[in-house]
């Protein structure tokens, strides 16, 4: 509580004659008292430096911000700062919960996480996709394909990276929901990834990255309000398209926290200020993001529907296997998947063509969302082993384009049954390339799937396979792990045993029919359910 | 002019007589071996109303009744009276989590947290001044097209509207809660075909359970709905409820603050199609959109829970300062024909049931449709404090509080 006394002829003089912006000074306001916050802010946040002269004039608080890049994702250290100003808190609330918790927060301005594209690919784009509106599972599919190649900033270090990533990733679990650890458990996000070709510790460096290397990309993913002004800049040879994903899109809030408690009076100056009409439209101007104020007219390219926001997750676990899964930006290592096939003589016919048709959705044919995150991938390896009694065939393509996945199709389509089914050999057979590919490239993740329709009757025996799979070098054999598909008259039991034992799981396509005259197979299903699985 | 003055100069005024104290619309907090000395200690410090000559400044702390406190002829009518209040904005149950030293008013948006801090206050012999100005019921806002989707899904009705399109639905609250258990998307009950496409799932966006009062209102409503139409009573129905409905309501994820302000914000509709928020935050819009627009605003509209609650801020007096702004925000005239303009009910005459005869009038004057509640509706109860505060803690995985012995 503070109380100011007022002489009271001198002011009845002044109130009649003044403003009531006046009056609130003259009725004992401390507001003129200069008062210097320090701010640690996002680097998306020094655009606005320049109008902070305004603000020290119209109310007396002089911030001082501090742009850091590991502002957001670093708990604020509160001796050294009064406020944080970043584009987004969801990091900090996600990791560091009780350094944020009950802090005074206001939202200044929003803008999306949206994807730039270059026109010629957003003409290509578009014409592939029923009344051309474009999802995230359109971006991942031509990522997968080479054909978009991006920048987005790394997520574990930027927010619009990290609102990137739960965008996508949220997209590829198609639930509808918050991302749950399940759904997470396997990642679905290789093929997309694949496509990154630019990268930056914040979302003004990834700008400037990509100007000085537009041949190496041809889309951007970032906040709309980013790409807006680099359309405005004249800083490029072509101007992005921005597109606002279907299937929904994170949005930045750039709130302002009171970390001082001490700093409330000054705090709710400086927030009532920037909420200000007249503040909210220069913001806009110079920034293109989004004004908070309803009353403030929108430039015309910020009148597009924002897009419907995803849930984002609560649990830190989700964020921290979504940022180990996605890795270094900067340097990516290959996956590879070696995909033994059970060619016995039972699997002539219906189960047969499911193989194939499932083989053929994974290397693009499956339309749906999931089948456009879930397909091959350019860069990855992978590895075919037809086996019978014996290993028949093994066939390794890296992907670089349509003629490797032809080849793939090819090695599958061949018939050349054998007679029997030695599930045990040929699994051995798979450790055995695995360690190979290791011992060459000891960065590579590598997956084996087991597809059998039959109990185990050639080659050598469960036991003997569990002895060789102790011997393996420690890479291999805690690092590949085995996911069986039951299939037909396999032992799924055998299966699952098999799957714990090497860090796997199994899936099960029981029902050998294709589930409708357009769907998928449950062949087809089950693949896509444990790609990426790891 | 001699604004800022150290405190030790200012001039101080004799209290001639303690701010006047009646016991309508005024409850002390606790019936304890010393609140008469409080209660002096809080008379003593009180100071005489004397427009312009004295401007007492109040530090308060509250949620959404900021809207309330920040309207300029709020702020207006205040000054006139001597007062100017200076707002720390935070959410209710977070109010009640912080340390209120300096302040000489908090105002929690409803009982719940107004009782942790009463009961806090009075356990170190501090009691204070309970002020219940106005009351609002807790409302799911959204928009025509999500309405009209759950009118079709036969999860809402719309309730007639002679002078255009309903503004008003009441929402079945069982097969709402069942379409979010279920978790089905707005693209099942075919919100495309209202012009939308979104394929999120069903479910009503709440503030953080952990701080904000009407998040934990509504985890009241939805434990009275899973339980039968009745709010647990002993622990262990509590515990079993909590965690019936926690996958309910922590499906939105990580929640974001503000619902009333991004649910009015032009992106609000892609934000979250439903919020759940007070129903004077939406009366007010639409009171603030005839009168600059002139007519109200046709695509936002509300759904009334079929189950019923009508939240009781409560303005919390730590001072006598404090008091005397509760006593007049209670009492005085303009004022509360102020908080009516505002959307407020008032308190009086309306135990929660219909809208108040007043508010009636008014909106009805100004060509707004005057909510009606069916007899049918079932009015809910929330749990006793003790119980509703471990629900929250199960449900948000909450940080303790402060001075908790757990």
């Amino acid at each position: 509580m503070r109380r100011g006394a007022v002489p009271l002829m001198p002011c009845l003089a002044l109130c009649l004659t003044l403003m009531a912006a006046v009056l609130t000074a003259c009725s004992g306001d401390d507001g003129d008292d200069p008062v210097r916050l320090r701010v640690l802010a996002s680097p998306d946040l020094a655009v606005l430096a320049p109008l902070l002269g305004e603000l020290k004039a119209e109310t007396g608080v002089d911030l001082r911000l501090d742009p850091r890049p590991d502002a957001e994702t670093t708990a604020p250290d509160r001796d050294r700062y009064d406020l944080a100003w970043l584009s987004s808190d969801r990091y900090l609330r996600l990791t560091a919960r009780s350094a944020v918790q009950g802090l005074q927060r206001t939202a200044t301005m929003t803008s999306p996480v949206v994807v730039g594209l270059q026109p010629d690919v957003a003409r290509e784009l578009r014409a592939k996709t029923p009344g051309g509106r474009l999802t995230w599972a359109d971006i991942a599919d031509a990522a997968a394909t080479g054909t978009v190649r991006f920048g987005m900033a790394d997520p574990r270090r930027s927010a619009s990276g990290l609102a990137a990533l739960v965008g996508v990733a949220t997209a590829a679990a198609g639930t509808g929901g918050a991302l749950r650890p399940g759904d997470v458990s396997c990642d679905r996000l290789r093929g997309f990834r694949s496509g990154q070709t630019l990268t930056a510790d914040t979302s003004p460096a990834l700008i400037d990255t990509y100007v000085d290397h537009q041949d190496e990309a041809n889309a951007l993913i970032t906040y709309e309000s980013d790409l807006l002004a680099l359309n405005a800049s004249g800083r490029l040879d072509d101007r992005l398209e921005v597109v606002r994903p279907e299937d929904g899109m994170v949005l930045a809030d750039f709130p302002l926290l009171l970390l001082d408690a001490a700093q409330r009076a000054a705090y709710a100056k400086v927030t009532e200020w920037l909420q200000r009409d007249s503040v909210q439209q220069e913001i806009m101007r110079r920034t293109l993001r989004r004004p908070v104020s309803a009353t403030v007219t929108r430039d015309p390219q910020l009148r597009e529907p924002v897009g419907n926001a995803l849930y984002f997750p609560d649990q830190p676990a989700v964020i921290d296997t979504l940022l180990a899964d996605y890795g270094d930006p900067g340097r990516r290592t290959a996956s590879q998947v070696v995909f033994l096939l059970d060619f016995s003589g039972s699997m002539r016919g219906a189960r047969m063509a499911a193989l194939r048709e499932a083989f053929a959705d994974l290397s693009g044919a499956d339309a749906t969302a999931s089948g456009k995150f879930a397909r091959f991938y350019r860069g990855e390896r992978l590895t075919v082993v037809r086996f019978g009694g014996r290993v028949l065939e093994e066939r390794t393509v890296t992907v670089a384009g349509p003629k490797d996945l032809r080849a793939l199709a090819d090695t599958v389509a061949r018939g050349g049954y054998g007679d029997s089914t030695a599930v045990w050999s040929a699994l051995d057979h798979g450790y055995r390339t695995a360690a190979r590919e290791l011992a060459d490239d000891p960065d590579r993740a590598v997956s084996l799937v087991l597809m059998t329709d039959g109990e185990n009757n050639a080659g050598i025996a469960y036991a003997e396979f569990v002895r060789r799979h102790k011997a393996l070098p420690a890479p291999v054999r805690t690092g590949v792990h085995t996911y069986p598909v039951h299939f037909g008259d396999a032992d799924a039991a055998e299966l699952r045993r098999v799957a714990a034992r090497t860090g796997g799981r199994m899936v099960d396509a029981a029902d050998s029919s294709p589930s409708g005259p357009s769907g998928p197979s449950s062949l087809s299903e089950a693949f896509k359910e444990i790609r990426g699985c790891h | 002019m001699p604004a800022n003055r150290p405190a030790s100069e200012e001039p101080r005024l004799a209290v001639t007589r303690p701010p006047r104290v009646r016991p309508r619309r005024r409850v002390l907090a606790l019936a304890l071996p010393v609140p008469i000395v409080g209660l002096i200690l809080l008379m003593a410090t009180g100071n005489l109303l004397l427009p312009l000559r004295q401007v007492v400044t109040i530090e308060a702390k509250m949620a959404s009744k900021r809207d309330f406190f920040q309207d300029p002829e709020v702020e207006r009518l205040l000054m006139k009276h001597g007062f100017r209040v200076h707002i720390t904005s935070m959410g209710s149950r977070e109010i009640a989590n912080q340390d209120f030293e300096g302040y000489d008013v908090v105002f929690p948006s409803g009982q719940p947290a107004a009782d942790l801090i009463s009961r806090e206050r009075a356990e170190s012999n501090r009691p204070v001044l309970l002020y219940r100005p106005f009351v609002s019921p807790i409302v799911l806002a959204t928009y025509r097209s999500y309405a009209e989707a759950l009118v079709d899904a036969d999860v809402a009705e719309a309730q007639p509207n002679p002078g255009g399109r309903p503004m008003y639905y009441t929402l079945e609250m069982t097969p709402f809660v069942k379409l979010t258990e279920e978790g089905r998307r707005w693209s099942d009950i075919d919100i495309r075909g209202h012009g939308v496409e979104n394929s999120n799932k069903i479910l009503a966006q709440t503030s953080d359970i952990c701080e904000s009062n009407s998040a934990g209102t509504y985890l009241g409503l939805v434990a009275f709905v899973d339980n039968d139409n009745d709010a647990p009573d002993d622990e262990k129905e509590a515990a079993r409820v909590a965690q019936e409905i926690k996958p309910l309501l922590v499906e939105q994820g990580l929640p974001s603050s503000e619902r009333a302000e991004t649910y009015l914000s032009p992106d609000g509709q892609s934000i979250a199609p439903i919020s759940v928020i007070y129903e004077h935050q939406f009366l007010a819009h639409q009171i603030r959109h005839r009168a600059e627009k002139g007519a109200p605003d046709d695509e936002r509209v509300l759904l009334y829970p079929s189950t019923r609650f009508v939240t009781e801020p409560q303005l919390v007096a730590l001072t006598g300062d404090g008091a005397r702004l509760g006593e007049l925000v209670s009492e005085d005239p303009e004022l509360q024909h102020r908080a009516m303009e505002l959307g407020f009910r008032a308190r009086n005459g309306n135990s929660g049931g219909t809208t108040g005869d007043e508010l009636a009038e008014f909106l009805t004057r100004r060509h707004i449709p005057v909510p009606t509640t069916s007899s049918n509706d079932t009015r809910a109860v929330l749990p006793p404090l003790p119980l509703l505060e471990q629900m929250i803690k199960t449900v948000g995985d909450c940080p303790d509080r402060k001075g908790d012995v757990r």
